[in-house]
Formats: structure tokens, C-alpha cells, sequence
């Protein structure tokens, strides 16, 4: 019965052009949206998966977030440092700043100071220059979106000279750096430069960045580090679940994306669930005739979910290509969008919906085509 | 509705219902092609107790013994001729290939051969009824029934319709009841029931071989 339901299906164009329309706007709704919201909360922790060498991070009690640091005394480092079981414990500072071109060209900035010595919190992803360019006077690494925003339209290079908090700053490297939550451009420098650029008062430090020695445990290290100093230490990945947690709780993100997904999902439900219930409506007396032969109701349960599924395998598919091509199109190094993408999760979850829509869509026709009386094929 | 009727429809036999509009025709021939159930009463038909089979065998009794011939002749659209004529032997499990040659070997014999890949819409409705009386009869079963046939015809085509009928459906172990108003084709009956406020008023046997 399955090339009589799919030639059902297919010899109604218009119809099948709406029902494929409808699934597929609703994936590409729910996909990019969902897409938008991973993408836009793993900003927010993006600066702790760039510091790929520190296993631990250790805040001030008041911290939540890489966002926000509540800075501590430079003697903190010390002190973490004494902790057993730490191999190495740099610090670590983080602020917003201005840069400013001669040409009066300005973006906000994530400033991240990193320690002199080792340089350890910096990104690896670099464009052009490298990590020890950052050792030279008034050197600091900007990401490509940032010397794009602030040159548009010039080929990335290496010496330009910009004003930050009115102190000169000389690009000696341009990084990949993923973007950050609150200023999507990130520039690195020393923590002594960055402490010239946005002073911090008598608090100098951030963060400490640890790692635990090999032979014992990042979460027990983590946990001594608290004991011994009073300080806030989670491992790497907790801090980015606490960050990603903490943006979701007390920002409208989830609330506001979840809203747009779930107008998706019935955008989908209605547009999809009318549309093959006219459909089905519409072929009620060839449903009848089937019957009247002596199809049972599961082989017609049999046949409208086929039909069901073949729409929404087009319609998935062709808005899930289109969510995809949208994410590689905006996905790219200067792009203000730049860290967006479509994760595999987003997709699954995407086609567990639309299956869901097509299967509450064929309940609800299917209802009166069980009901139907084979007799209707006698009346004219 | 129906009231207490008696009908008897025999193999070998092409029995004619007629009778006013709203007289029980379609009730009646609803129950004996197993697609109603009669409140009251036992329906048998070549030795199934029609009252006593579950939806489901209802359907598979359907499937397996009653061949229909609709007014409207009922066609899916997005099948053609061909396709449409197999859809009975689809429905028992035949490979779609297979049934389509059967189906198209039939349309042959009903003057077809050159339609096979035909949709309805581009059928004439003589052509559609052929295609229709195709669907009834390819899958070989014992009780053939037919809802105004001619109807929905003009007279040459009606004509030629229930030649076809005549030729192809009656079959010693076969039964055929024709629902109709169409007095033109009268002479086609073995048999005619009359009917009238949902019963079988009178039964006239008209022996069809010694009238032509």
C-alpha cells in the first residue's frame, strides 16, 4: 500500500507543497533559534575553553561568572599557589575597555591580562603574530572581528597603533579568539600592560588559573584550594557549566529564545496539522473507497503515517539545510555572528519535534477517517 | 432503512434491484457487501454470517468476496488505469508489478489496452466505468455489486457497460446484484427485485438467454 499513499501524496502538488512548507519553516524556526541560544550562552563561558592549559580557576567567593570577575588582592596568588597538589598557579585579569583608532574608529573590548611570564590564558588560535609578540612595549592581540570593526574594509596586519583608555597599544598579533558574551572582541595582553590600560585599584587579580599536578584530581585540588583560602575554585568545565548556568538564570535569554522555538514548534503544529487535515479530509472519499475494498483502518493508519513521514522528511530536510547554510553563511571570522552554529543536538531535537508535529498532525485527521462509513461510496 | 425483507441474489445470476429513491436499495446493499451491519436480522452471503465477523474480517470478507462498481466511479485520481484497476490485488499483498499486469491484461479484454497509463481525468466515463468494472473483477470475487452503473452514462455507453458486465461478471459461482433506476437496462437482469418502503416487494425472474 505504500506506492498507492505516496502517489496519494504526491499527486497533490499544492498540497504537498504546503505541508512541506509548513515543517520546513518550523524546523528552520526552531533550528536556527536553537542554535542562536547555544551559540550566544557558550560566549559566555568561551574565554575558560580558550585557556585550554589551566585545569582549575580559582575567584573571589562573590564571582559567578568569567563575565563579571569580583577581583581579588594579588596576594590571593600566593596563597593558591601553596595549596598541595597545585603544579602551577598564574594570575589572571579581566575587564571591559575602549579601543580607539587614530582615526577615531571605536568598539568596546574584553581586555584579558595574562600572566607576564608564561603567558598562560591566551588563546592558541592566532592569524598573524604569535603568543611571544605580546612580550614587546605596549603590545596587545586583537581578534580578527575586532580589527575589522575597527578597519573595515584593510587586510589584517600587524603594528597598528591604537588608544586604549587614552595609552597607546600597538597590535603585535591578531588572534582567533572565540568571542566573549558581554563585547564579542577580545583583546589580550600582559597583565602588567593591562593593569596600565584599566586599572584596578588595590584588587589587581581576577582569576588564578591552576593546574593540578598529574597525579592527583582537578575536583580534589579544586576542593583544597576552597578549604585552604576561603576562595572560589571549580574546574575548568564546572566554572563554564556555573557561568552558562548563572547567564540563564538571571538573564531573559532562555525565556526569550525558548518563546521564539515554541512558536516555532506551533507554527509547525497549526500550519502542518491544518494542512494535512485538509489533505486527508480531501481524499475522504478515496479513504472510503479503500475501505469499501477492504483495506483495514491499521493499513490506512499505516498509509497516512507514510505519507506523514515522507513530509516530514522533506520538509525536515529541506529546513534543516537551510538553518545549516544560514549558520555557515553568518559563521565566519568577521562576522559580528561569528561562534554561531548549528550543534547536532539542535538538530536531533529539531526532528524529534517535527516528528512529533507530523504524528499529532495524523492522530487528529486520522480520527474521522476511522470513523468513516465505507457506505458513503454508494451515495453520489 | 429496512423493514423485514427477505432477497435472495443467486450465483450464475445478475440480479437487478430497483425501486423508488430512499426504498432501502443502498441500506440493502450495504449490509450484503458487508460495509454496514443490519441492527436486526442475518445477512448471508455464500455461507458467511455476515453479522457474526468482526470489523476486521468485515473488511477482509470485503476484500476478498465483493467486487464494487460505483455510480461515481470512485477512481483514485493519482493512480492511473492501470493502477487503479490492481489496487484489490494490492490490497491482498501482490507485488505492485505483478498486479499491475494482471490488472492491465483485464483492461485488454475491456478495450483498454491503449489507456493503461491513463489517469482518471483523462478517461472518458464510459472509459472510467470499464476501468471501474476492471477493479471489481480482478481480483475474482464471488459477488460482484454495482451501484447505478449507467447512471452517470449516456445510453451508448451505459449499453456498453453492462454488456461488459454481463460478459465478464456473470459466472456460475458468481453472483452480481446491480442497483439501479436505469430501466433502459432491464433486459441485461436474470432477476429483478422490486422494492418499496424497505422491502422486496416482488421478484421477477426473467430468463436473459431465451430474451436474447
Amino acid at each position: 500500500m505504500l506506492p498507492i499513499a505516496l502517489k496519494m501524496l504526491f499527486g497533490d502538488p499544492m498540497k504537498l507543497i504546503g505541508l512541506v512548507f509548513g515543517i520546513a519553516f518550523s524546523t528552520l524556526l526552531m533550528s536556527q533559534q536553537g542554535g542562536f541560544f547555544i551559540g550566544l550562552i557558550s560566549r559566555a563561558a568561551n574565554v575558560i575553553a580558550d585557556a585550554r592549559e589551566a585545569t582549575i580557576w580559582v575567584m573571589d567567593p562573590q564571582t559567578e561568572t568569567v563575565e563579571g570577575p569580583t577581583n581579588m588582592r594579588a596576594t590571593e596568588l600566593l596563597r593558591v599557589r601553596g595549596v598541595q597538589g597545585v603544579l602551577w598557579a598564574v594570575p589572571l585579569v579581566r575587564a571591559s575597555g575602549t579601543v580607539r583608532t587614530a582615526e577615531g574608529r571605536s568598539t568596546t573590548a574584553s581586555f584579558i591580562g595574562v600572566d607576564d611570564a608564561s603567558l598562560v590564558g591566551m588563546t592558541g588560535r592566532f592569524v598573524a603574530g604569535a603568543p611571544e609578540d605580546l612580550r614587546r612595549p605596549d603590545a596587545i592581540a586583537i581578534d580578527q572581528l575586532g580589527f575589522a570593526r575597527l578597519w573595515p574594509g584593510e587586510q589584517l596586519k600587524t603594528g597598528k597603533v591604537l588608544e586604549v583608555n587614552d595609552r597607546r597599544a600597538v597590535i603585535a598579533a591578531i588572534t582567533d579568539a572565540a568571542p566573549g558574551f558581554a563585547a564579542p572582541v577580545v583583546v589580550y595582553t600582559r597583565l602588567s600592560q593591562a593593569l596600565v590600560y584599566v586599572p584596578g585599584g588595590r584588587n589587581t587579580l581576577s582569576f588564578v588559573l591552576v593546574r593540578n599536578v598529574p597525579e592527583s584530581d582537578a575536583v580534589t585540588v579544586a576542593r583544597r584550594i576552597s578549604e585552604t583560602t576561603g576562595l572560589r575554585a571549580l574546574t575548568s568545565q564546572a566554572f563554564e557549566r556555573a557561568t552558562i548556568d548563572y547567564v540563564l538564570a538571571n538573564t531573559g535569554i532562555a525565556f526569550s529564545f525558548g518563546v521564539v522555538i515554541a512558536l516555532g514548534a506551533i507554527v509547525g503544529i497549526l500550519v502542518c496539522g491544518l494542512t494535512f487535515t485538509l489533505f486527508v479530509n480531501d481524499n475522504i472519499r478515496q479513504f472510503a473507497v479503500l475501505k469499501a475494498i477492504g483495506v483495514s483502518n491499521g493499513r490506512i493508519l499505516g498509509m497516512v503515517a507514510s505519507q506523514a513521514i515522507v513530509v516530514a522528511f522533506i520538509g525536515y530536510s529541506i529546513g534543516i539545510w537551510l538553518s545549516s547554510a544560514f549558520f555557515d553563511g553568518v559563521n565566519q571570522p568577521l562576522s559580528d555572528l561569528k561562534g554561531f552554529w548549528l550543534p547536532w543536538q539542535v538538530a536531533a531535537l529539531s526532528a524529534a519535534a517535527v516528528l512529533a508535529i507530523v504524528l499529532l498532525a495524523t492522530v487528529v485527521s486520522l480520527r474521522r477517517v476511522f470513523a468513516l462509513d465505507p457506505a458513503i461510496t454508494f451515495r453520489g | 432503512m429496512l423493514n423485514r425483507t427477505d432477497f435472495d441474489a443467486h450465483a450464475g445470476e445478475m440480479t437487478f434491484l430497483v425501486g423508488p429513491s430512499g426504498c432501502g436499495k443502498t441500506t440493502l446493499i450495504s449490509i450484503l457487501s458487508a460495509m454496514l451491519r443490519a441492527d436486526e436480522g442475518d445477512a448471508t452471503v455464500f455461507g458467511a454470517d455476515l453479522k457474526a465477523l468482526s470489523g476486521r474480517a468485515l473488511s477482509r470478507f470485503r476484500g476478498e468476496t465483493v467486487g464494487f462498481v460505483f455510480q461515481q466511479f470512485n477512481l483514485l485520481p493519482a493512480l492511473d488505469a492501470a493502477e487503479n484497476a490492481a489496487v484489490p490485488l494490492i490490497v491482498h499483498g501482490m507485488a505492485t508489478g505483478r498486479a499491475r499486469r494482471r490488472a492491465s491484461e483485464l483492461l485488454d479484454r475491456l478495450g483498454l489496452a491503449e489507456s493503461l497509463k491513463k489517469f482518471p481525468r483523462e478517461l472518458s466515463g464510459g472509459q472510467q466505468q470499464r476501468v471501474a468494472i476492471a477493479r471489481a473483477l480482478v481480483h475474482d470475487p464471488k459477488l460482484i455489486v454495482c451501484d447505478e452503473p449507467t447512471a452517470s452514462l449516456d445510453g451508448a455507453s451505459g449499453h456498453a457497460v453492462m454488456n461488459i458486465l454481463r460478459t465478464l461478471a456473470v459466472r456460475p459461482d458468481r453472483a452480481a446484484i446491480i442497483v439501479t433506476h436505469d430501466d433502459r437496462i432491464f433486459q441485461f437482469a436474470d432477476r429483478i427485485a422490486f422494492m418499496a418502503d424497505g422491502r422486496v416487494v416482488r421478484t421477477e425472474k426473467r430468463p436473459f438467454e431465451e430474451m436474447h
